[in-house]
């Protein structure tokens, strides 16, 4: 009976750590303190910091988009949280725009950023609503950020710098 | 068997052993960077899967592993599926073994890649025992691990001295950069690689020496009679020479013992 407890358990125990390893090494967490923020995310547990996300909000609306950023990953550390990833790609559109030419650099991670919030909602498109903003869904600031990237003859044209408006 | 001996046997298998493995398993792939101090996963690269297939094979030749009776039809189905995953966590060990001791990049990694390989196919077609095997792993593991470990390592340190940060940049301008610079990874790396192959020889020691379910006298007397009946006669009768040469007054002395029992007509 003993025996064919411990066989048991031995399978169990051998199934539970051999997956405990592949998640690991699929997160590939880089310290201690991810690899609690990894597992309460896989758990269902994972909530941001929403005091951060606040005093991010705050730093965005005051136009300082690289501390907002900063705040923002620190309320959504696994980046897992839709809103929070919209903003940050808002951030970046925000603070990349040029009336002249877009920093393609910035236009890229907001980009990334964006796909990662569409990521996150897959049922839904997301929708944020925030009389701040004047794209209130991650389609329209994709495309946004997308159509900033864009090398084309419309770009040579000097009027266009008229027509230019940040949202 | 006793109860004792059945219990702790059953601990050994079914629960030290997968542990112990898939310990290795996690820990082989483990690098410390050495200027953020981050945990760096690494899976097996393909080689290492390759390396763990060979070395499984040698296992079985070696009878470190005894098919037969690991995977026994006779034997309960759940026995099989802890056996099943236990030899599956060796695998896993096996490859990230070989993970935890190849060079990162470069043409060192590939070398060391073919050693191993060259060193592995020689053996499936060498005489072994578990024993030997055992040896012969800690030998191989060792020479890796010293070489990657101790001597690249000190290549290429960045806190190294000016002589040795010299005799890297040497090497690497005379093999164009083929060589293939270790990775900045810290001091702990090659801690976490000693723990992780130290563990896996000792599971495979274990392994080799642990009791088995049908280690009874009668049934290992019996497969020491099948093997030999196995061999041909001249090997047949070398094992006879070496175990007269091993137990002459034994089997004298039960002679003597057989005689004296014996009436004489």
């Amino acid at each position: 009976m003993r025996h064919r407890l411990i066989q048991w358990l031995g399978i169990a125990w051998t199934i539970i750590f051999a997956l405990l390893i592949v998640w690991l090494y699929t997160t590939a967490p880089r310290n201690l303190q991810e690899l609690r923020t990894q597992a309460s995310a896989t758990v269902g547990a994972y909530q941001i910091d929403q005091a951060r996300f606040d005093a991010a909000l705050e730093l965005f609306r005051r136009e300082q988009y690289g501390a907002a950023r900063a705040e923002w990953q620190r309320a959504d550390p696994a980046e897992r949280d839709a809103r929070t990833q919209f903003y940050i790609a808002y951030a970046f559109y925000r603070e990349g725009w040029g009336r002249v030419y877009n920093d393609e650099e910035l236009f890229k991670r907001g980009l990334d950023a964006v796909k990662r919030a569409n990521g996150l909602t897959p049922d839904a498109p997301l929708k944020i609503d925030d009389a701040d903003l004047r794209l209130h869904t991650a389609a329209e600031l994709q495309a946004e950020l997308e159509a900033g990237l864009a090398q084309g003859w419309g770009a040579l044209n000097p009027l266009a710098v008229l027509r230019r408006e940040r949202k | 068997m006793n109860d004792q001996r059945v219990t702790n046997h059953a601990l050994a298998r079914y629960l030290l052993l997968p542990t112990i493995f898939l310990t290795v398993a996690l820990a082989g792939g483990l690098r410390i960077d050495a200027a953020t101090r981050a945990f760096v996963f690494l899976p097996p690269p393909l080689v290492t899967l390759v390396l763990a297939t060979l070395l499984l094979l040698l296992f079985v030749r070696g009878r470190l592993l005894e098919l037969h009776e690991w995977f026994n039809s006779a034997l309960p189905p759940r026995t099989l599926i802890a056996h099943a995953l236990t030899v599956g966590a060796l695998c896993c060990a096996s490859a990230q073994a070989f993970n935890a001791v190849l060079p990162e990049a470069g043409l060192l990694r590939w070398l060391f890649a073919f050693f191993f390989l060259w060193t592995l196919w020689q053996n499936q077609f060498s005489t072994f025992d578990a024993r030997r095997l055992l040896r012969s792993l800690v030998a191989l593991f060792g020479t890796a691990f010293a070489l990657k470990h101790l001597l690249l390592a000190a290549l290429y340190a960045p806190e190294g001295n000016w002589l040795r940060r010299l005799a890297g940049t040497l090497v690497e301008g005379l093999t164009q950069g083929t060589l293939g610079q270790a990775e900045s990874y810290a001091p702990a790396t090659g801690y976490i690689a000693f723990a992780t192959l130290a563990l896996y020889v000792g599971g495979l020691a274990m392994l080799a020496f642990a009791p088995t379910e049908t280690d009874t006298t009668t049934e290992r007397a019996q497969t020491i009679v099948n093997d030999y009946q196995q061999l041909a006669p001249a090997e047949r009768a070398l094992v006879r020479a070496e175990i007269m040469a091993d137990e002459p007054l034994q089997l004298a002395t039960t002679d003597s013992e057989v005689d004296e029992e014996t009436p004489v007509g």
